[in-house]
């Protein structure tokens, strides 16, 4: 057993920790074991739309660190780095679900589009709009039939607009298209210092060179689109936040939501230094932070490196940010 | 009669599930070849699940095929499980509440339970996936049903389009699913999800 991990059976580690984490909300979520999902134990105020998301395991905080009051409803765990089934979904739809509908936010991967898919087609006659999450800007590219960007850290934003707007009472429809709007105004670049490794082994999913960055990495321990050479972290975020503000179109007056995500054991102290980096090359730009987050918030399990998103922020979405939420790991 | 009751069709999916457990090396070879070698494993788990699912008597003709499409959705493998349970899927729905699968009814399903694989796995005949063999053997049997070729016969007939829709695969470059990221280096061996589907159909011949 590599030393460097705290697992006992790498199997049974994602249940684990699922119990672990119903055991420290003290009741404020329940880990419905099969079909596996976790969902919300409060007072949840009734008739409201549900709000769903889901994913690979390895992530964490990211999903079931935000259901609660003000983002999901419930989130559905797969394995590490693999989709949730759809018989999953289905059952956490269902018990989501008080017959106003339920919006399902999906990261765009081809496991987790496909079951989620599968789940609406069979859930029967709940009502279901999906909101497709494709922030990540290294994949972005024009392949025809391709499978498209991938989904990473916006899918945050996505969570708190939608949970903030389905906790006002507004209806499935208006939560699905404010959920599309983050999602459509939102990019997202990452590079990795150091690859993870997966639970129970003691080799890294790749190696890196010497003096080497992996730039445009995903979140699943895969390589990135190129490597670049090592540098001071003000380069590298540059590195990251020019092509992302430049494919937003970002210009002056322009207000944006930015997340400086860690992708699993970067530490806090370069995350600000690095939040810091990215309001300067912002202001140089004439585009003001409307709101922030900065923290490990869609992690690749033990992964070092950061991601940036910038989305593009207006008075409706700020004010949907601003709403109270109460979950594991996001509460204001 | 010549339609398949639902006993028969219990026989059925307990031969395949047996066929299966039997091919289960052959099948992670193939998938050595274009794929991660999951395959076979991946299979025999959702059908161990079938297994403990299915009835000893079945209430109607789809309740067996209902048992193996629950297993496929349950069982997280890849992207050919979810989609081997939706084409399960149609045939549990055409079965739902009958007596027993006539032709035209087997006919139905399998152009339904194709056309769901297509959708929602985005494959076409020729993308060298599970489709090349169910796509000739879902037009099998609606040619079968046009003629009024009894059940038994037309599972025959959908077996040989599916095993040859199948051989197929040996000779084409993917362009979906797994093997697409191998390219001809998957060369020369047959797509394993259309092998599982040739010996689903072949499996239906009890004789």
């Amino acid at each position: 057993m590599a030393a460097h991990q705290l697992v006992n059976d790498p199997q049974e580690l994602v249940g684990e920790a699922l119990e672990g984490l119903e055991l420290s909300q003290r009741g404020r979520l329940r880990w419905n074991r099969d079909p596996s999902f976790v969902i919300r134990a409060d007072d949840r105020r009734p008739y409201k739309v549900g709000v769903l998301s889901g994913g690979g395991s390895g992530h964490e905080p990211l999903h079931t660190g935000f259901v609660g009051y003000g983002m999901l409803d419930a989130a559905v765990p797969g394995a590490v780095f693999a989709s949730p089934t759809a018989i999953q979904i289905q059952a956490a739809t269902e018990a989501v679900d008080d017959g106003r509908g339920v919006v399902h936010v999906v990261k765009n991967y081809t496991g987790d589009v496909l079951n989620f898919t599968i789940a609406a087609e069979i859930s029967g006659d709940i009502r279901i709009e999906t909101v497709l999450v494709d922030d990540d800007l290294a994949t972005d590219t024009s392949v025809e039939g391709g499978p498209g960007r991938r989904g990473t850290a916006a899918v945050v934003a996505v969570e708190k607009i939608c949970g903030a707007a389905a906790e006002r009472g507004a209806d499935l429809s208006t939560v699905a298209t404010l959920g599309r709007r983050v999602a459509g105004n939102a990019r997202t670049m990452s590079l990795a210092l150091r690859a993870c490794t997966h639970p129970g082994q003691s080799v890294p999913s790749f190696d890196l060179e010497a003096g080497q960055v992996e730039f445009g990495v995903g979140i699943h321990g895969e390589r990135g689109v190129r490597q670049i050479p090592v540098a001071p972290a003000d380069e590298l975020v540059a590195a990251l936040t020019e092509p992302v503000a430049d494919d937003l179109g970002l210009s002056r007056g322009d207000a944006v939501f930015v997340i400086v995500n860690g992708l699993g054991s970067t530490h806090q102290l370069e995350l600000l230094a690095a939040y810091r980096q990215v309001t300067r090359l912002l202001d140089a730009r004439g585009v003001t932070v409307a709101r922030q987050l900065v923290g490990s918030y869609v992690t690749a399990l033990d992964m070092a490196g950061c991601s940036v998103t910038l989305i593009r922020a207006d008075e409706e979405l700020v004010g949907l940010w601003d709403d109270p939420v109460r979950t594991a790991a996001l509460t204001w | 009669m010549n339609d398949l009751e639902p006993q028969a069709v219990l026989s059925w999916v307990e031969r395949f599930i047996a066929r299966i457990d039997d091919r289960v090396q052959e099948l992670t070879e193939l998938d050595r070849r274009s794929g991660d070698g999951d395959f076979g494993t991946n299979m025999v788990t959702a059908l161990t699940r079938a297994k403990a699912k299915l009835s000893p008597s079945p209430a109607d003709a789809g309740a067996a095929f209902s048992s193996l499409s629950t297993a496929f959705l349950e069982h997280s493998g890849g992207t050919s499980g979810p989609l081997f349970g939706m084409w399960f899927r149609e045939f549990a729905l055409a079965g739902q509440g009958g007596p027993a699968f006539s032709t035209a009814l087997l006919a139905d399903a399998a152009r339904n339970g194709v056309a769901a694989v297509r959708r929602l796995g985005s494959a076409s005949v020729g993308d060298r996936t599970m489709v090349d063999a169910m796509a000739p053997a879902a037009d099998a049997l609606a040619e079968a049903a046009e003629n009024d070729v009894p059940a038994v016969r037309a599972l025959r007939l959908a077996a040989e389009a599916a095993r040859a829709g199948a051989d197929s695969t040996s000779s084409i470059i993917a362009r979906r699913g797994r093997a697409s990221y191998v390219g001809e280096a998957a060369l020369g061996a047959p797509d394993p999800g259309a092998v599982a589907v040739a010996l689903f159909f072949e499996s239906a011949d009890g004789s």
